[in-house]
């Protein structure tokens, strides 16, 4: 078994080179945050895509595409622990329409995976919408070297991260007691396997340097409903607030911050996207990059 | 048109009865939707049914089911045996391939099943529940429900990773293994300790096979005692035509019971399971099965006073040594109960170690595993949670919804939720911002209650070397709010022991 495992390791990143998931899309001279508030999960989205140059300038005909919701939790939507389902089904029709080949939706749990996909409805609304929404098993990861890592060196990766054509995150906005908030980076934990409560410590560094390979071409942070206090796992429908907003971007530092903006705490005070904003991952500052605001109401 | 051979009816029937045990089995599983009851066969296990509310001092109407096999030798007598019992289908099975074809005769070892049911009921009256260890369904609950399940996943995991390796039919895999995933097990492989004594019991009933034929339902299976107790009594029951027997000794040697005597005429009715085999095989049609008056035989192997005195003295002391609590190491064990267990004694008293929980949990959170002698030689094999195996998931209470005999008590979810199985407690010695002063709270992460039970304390540190100071946050258990459920044990990042542990303290039972 070990054995086998090493071969197949050795083969894929013999074959591969080193393994970096590269952004299919073509880079932007500027980089552009929207932000859009008020509307249906399907406007919300529909109207990001539009913002950001149509669902085409992200997806082509036949593309193998990645969603990344957080599934985490065995917790229903309204409790704020998971992404919108309806968000991420209109994400995955939008990218079905546009010609995707195949959508796949996977997250390593932190609940039992079967009780978090069903209570968060990703898995039956995603799934309708048409997306392959798979379980991940330890067979699925690959151990990848993380060439540029300050404090992980390699680590077990979701071996169909390297194969997609485009990967699209889709974080939901929350407190989270050591990073402050977990927004789109600490989201690509869930595409990673091995003894991850390694990865706390230390907390910033490891989350960008998972980030330094899992590169996604897309964020769109969930900040329809908000998870206040207790998280990341909440629990609590006292500590949810509606803001019905979407953040949206190319640059996932960007739109971090500006997420951070939305929930009301300062980028700066973001330990890890400092860090990523030092390591050229993208840009930190709001005010030198205003988000293009979009209201369907006022 | 070809005659339906009665023999065939009844293999069908074992067939039957052996696969709608399986799918009891099976239906042991989150998402829990049953359509037939998955504890059926142990309800209706008359063995299960007496030891249990005599042990346990209580009546529960579902064991009601268990009447209908307990009363059935009156008119069939141990037809539950050749026809039903999943456990004795299984041996047929195994018998097939490994008994010789001429069986030893093993009567003289025949009564050691009623002394072994002898003592059982003893300690049940002295209130011990040993019964399990040889009670034919409970050992066949766990062989395929833990066992089983176990080798279901080496297996079909081995050949299905091994495509999805070698990228044969990737999706196909997937759909295959989500599909497993969906209805029947876990994504995970479920892990479980204490798989070996199971296995071993289960080994040794098969290869018995080996000595006789069905050597295990001959000589020590304390419910075919039972029921054959009660079949002397039996009206229907075989028939030899005298004037039609040629004494030719066919049936004698077909007999998987070995329950026909030397005439070829007389049958040990607590011995004979009406499996129909001597029937179909008597070359000149001089056996029938038919109701009859019921003749006492006189040549049945009784217990002699000897044996039922020594039965006696032993459940006296054997039991004896169970309440000494010899082994019983009250105090300073981590026995941890699921939660809605029963009072100790109560629990252990009840329950039969069908290990339903533990398959269940093992579709669940996983902490729920077979006991060896931590709990007291009185605990062996029943469930006790080990959390750095599993935790209790939050919104699961399947342990208790599926309990046949309600030694953990079926709590509504609400009711789970709050019920505390035990509190947690730092190791600071272990902990990692104690021990490291570095940030980690993947325990506070990972509460599940709606106002966490570990909270954090932030403080500055100065390291002494550098000079340095950072905040810290250093965790603490709310023992109010704490319900024990275990999954910051579970998920602690230290190898090894974790920097946080369940206790008993405050555990509440029922």
């Amino acid at each position: 078994m070990d054995r086998r495992k090493f071969l197949k390791t050795t083969a894929i990143i013999a074959g591969a080179g080193l393994m970096v998931r590269k952004p299919g899309i073509a880079s932007e001279t500027s980089p552009t945050v929207t932000l859009i508030k008020n509307g249906s999960p399907q406007e919300l989205a529909a109207k990001a895509f539009e913002m950001l140059g149509g669902v085409s300038r992200f997806i082509a005909k036949g593309d193998y595409v990645m969603v990344k919701p957080n599934m985490s939790w065995d917790r229903r939507p309204e409790y704020a622990a998971t992404t919108n389902p309806e968000l991420v089904s209109a994400v995955v029709t939008l990218c079905l329409n546009a010609g995707a080949k195949k959508v796949l939706i996977v997250d390593n749990t932190c609940n039992d995976a079967r009780r978090s996909y069903k209570n968060c409805q990703i898995q039956e609304m995603a799934g309708k919408a048409g997306a392959d929404v798979r379980f991940v098993r330890d067979t699925h990861y690959v151990d990848t070297e993380i060439p540029d890592g300050t404090s992980i060196k390699r680590w077990p990766i979701h071996a169909e991260v390297f194969k997609v054509d485009k990967l699209i995150n889709i974080p939901i906005l929350k407190h989270h007691s050591l990073s402050g908030l977990t927004i789109g980076f600490k989201n690509m934990m869930g595409l990673v396997g091995g003894n991850r409560g390694r990865i706390h410590r230390p907390f910033a560094e490891s989350i960008v340097d998972l980030n330094r390979v899992i590169i996604p071409d897309l964020t769109i942070v969930d900040a329809i409903r908000v998870l206040r206090r207790n998280g990341p796992s909440g629990g609590n429908l006292n500590d949810v607030d509606t803001l019905n907003t979407i953040i949206a971007g190319t640059d996932r530092v960007l739109v971090d911050a500006w997420s951070a903006r939305v929930f009301g705490t300062e980028p700066e005070s973001l330990e890890y996207l400092k860090l990523a904003n030092a390591a050229n991952m993208g840009e930190i500052d709001t005010n030198k990059f205003p988000a293009k605001h979009f209201s369907f109401s006022t | 048109m070809k005659k339906i051979r009665k023999t065939a009816i009844r293999r069908t029937a074992q067939i039957g009865f052996l696969g709608l045990f399986v799918l009891t089995v099976l239906q042991a599983s989150y998402p829990f939707q049953p359509w037939i009851p998955p504890e059926l066969f142990l309800w209706a296990d008359p063995l299960t049914a007496i030891v249990t509310q005599l042990a346990g001092r209580f009546f529960d109407p579902v064991f009601l089911i268990a009447l209908l096999v307990l009363l059935s030798p009156f008119i069939f007598g141990r037809a539950f045996c050749g026809w039903v019992c999943p456990l004795g289908t299984s041996i047929d099975i195994s018998d097939k391939y490994l008994a010789k074809k001429k069986s030893k005769s093993t009567q003289k070892f025949r009564s050691v099943k009623t002394v072994l049911l002898i003592i059982f009921l003893l300690f049940a009256v002295f209130g011990v529940q040993l019964s399990w260890l040889m009670d034919p369904i409970p050992i066949l609950w766990r062989t395929f429900g833990v066992l089983g399940m176990s080798f279901f996943f080496l297996f079909t995991n081995t050949i299905l990773n091994g495509l999805y390796d070698a990228n044969i039919f990737p999706d196909r895999v997937l759909d295959i293994q989500d599909n497993i995933s969906a209805w029947l097990f876990p994504v995970s492989t479920p892990k479980f300790l204490m798989l070996l004594l199971p296995f071993v019991i289960f080994i040794v009933i098969l290869a018995m096979g080996k000595i006789s034929r069905r050597f295990w339902c001959r000589n020590l299976c304390p419910l075919g005692a039972l029921l054959g107790l009660l079949s002397k009594f039996s009206p229907f029951q075989r028939v030899v035509d005298k004037a039609a027997c040629t004494s030719c000794s066919v049936c004698q040697k077909k007999c998987k019971m070995d329950a026909i005597e030397d005439d070829y005429i007389r049958t040990e009715k607590s011995e004979c399971i009406l499996c129909l085999d001597c029937r179909e095989d008597c070359p000149t049609d001089a056996i029938s099965y038919q109701f009859k008056s019921p003749v006492l035989m006189k040549t049945a192997p009784d217990l002699s006073r000897r044996s039922f005195i020594g039965a006696g003295i032993l459940a006296l002391f054997g039991s004896g040594l169970f309440s000494l609590n010899v082994l019983n190491p009250r105090k300073t064990d981590r026995r941890l109960r699921p939660p809605g267990s029963l009072h100790e004694d109560d629990f252990v008293e009840r329950c039969i170690r069908c290990e339903e929980c533990v398959r269940i949990c093992a579709t669940s959170g996983g902490c729920l595993q077979m006991a060896f002698l931590e709990t007291g030689l009185e605990g062996l094999m029943t469930p006790v949670s080990k959390y750095r195996i599993g935790y209790c998931e939050f919104n699961c209470n399947l342990c208790g919804q599926i309990c046949p005999t309600k030694a953990i008590q079926p709590l509504d979810l609400e009711k789970k939720q709050e019920t505390k199985i035990g509190t947690a407690f730092f190791l600071t010695d272990r902990c990692i911002p104690y021990r490291l002063n570095e940030n980690c709270i993947v325990c506070e992460e990972h509460c599940p209650l709606p106002e966490k039970a570990i909270k954090l304390n932030e403080k500055e540190y100065t390291d002494l070397e550098t000079g340095e100071t950072r905040m810290i946050a250093y965790p603490y258990v709310d023992t109010n709010l704490c319900i024990g459920c275990g999954i910051c044990e579970n998920k602690c990042p230290l190898e090894g022991e974790a920097g946080i542990i369940i206790t008993r303290e405050g555990e509440e039972r029922f």
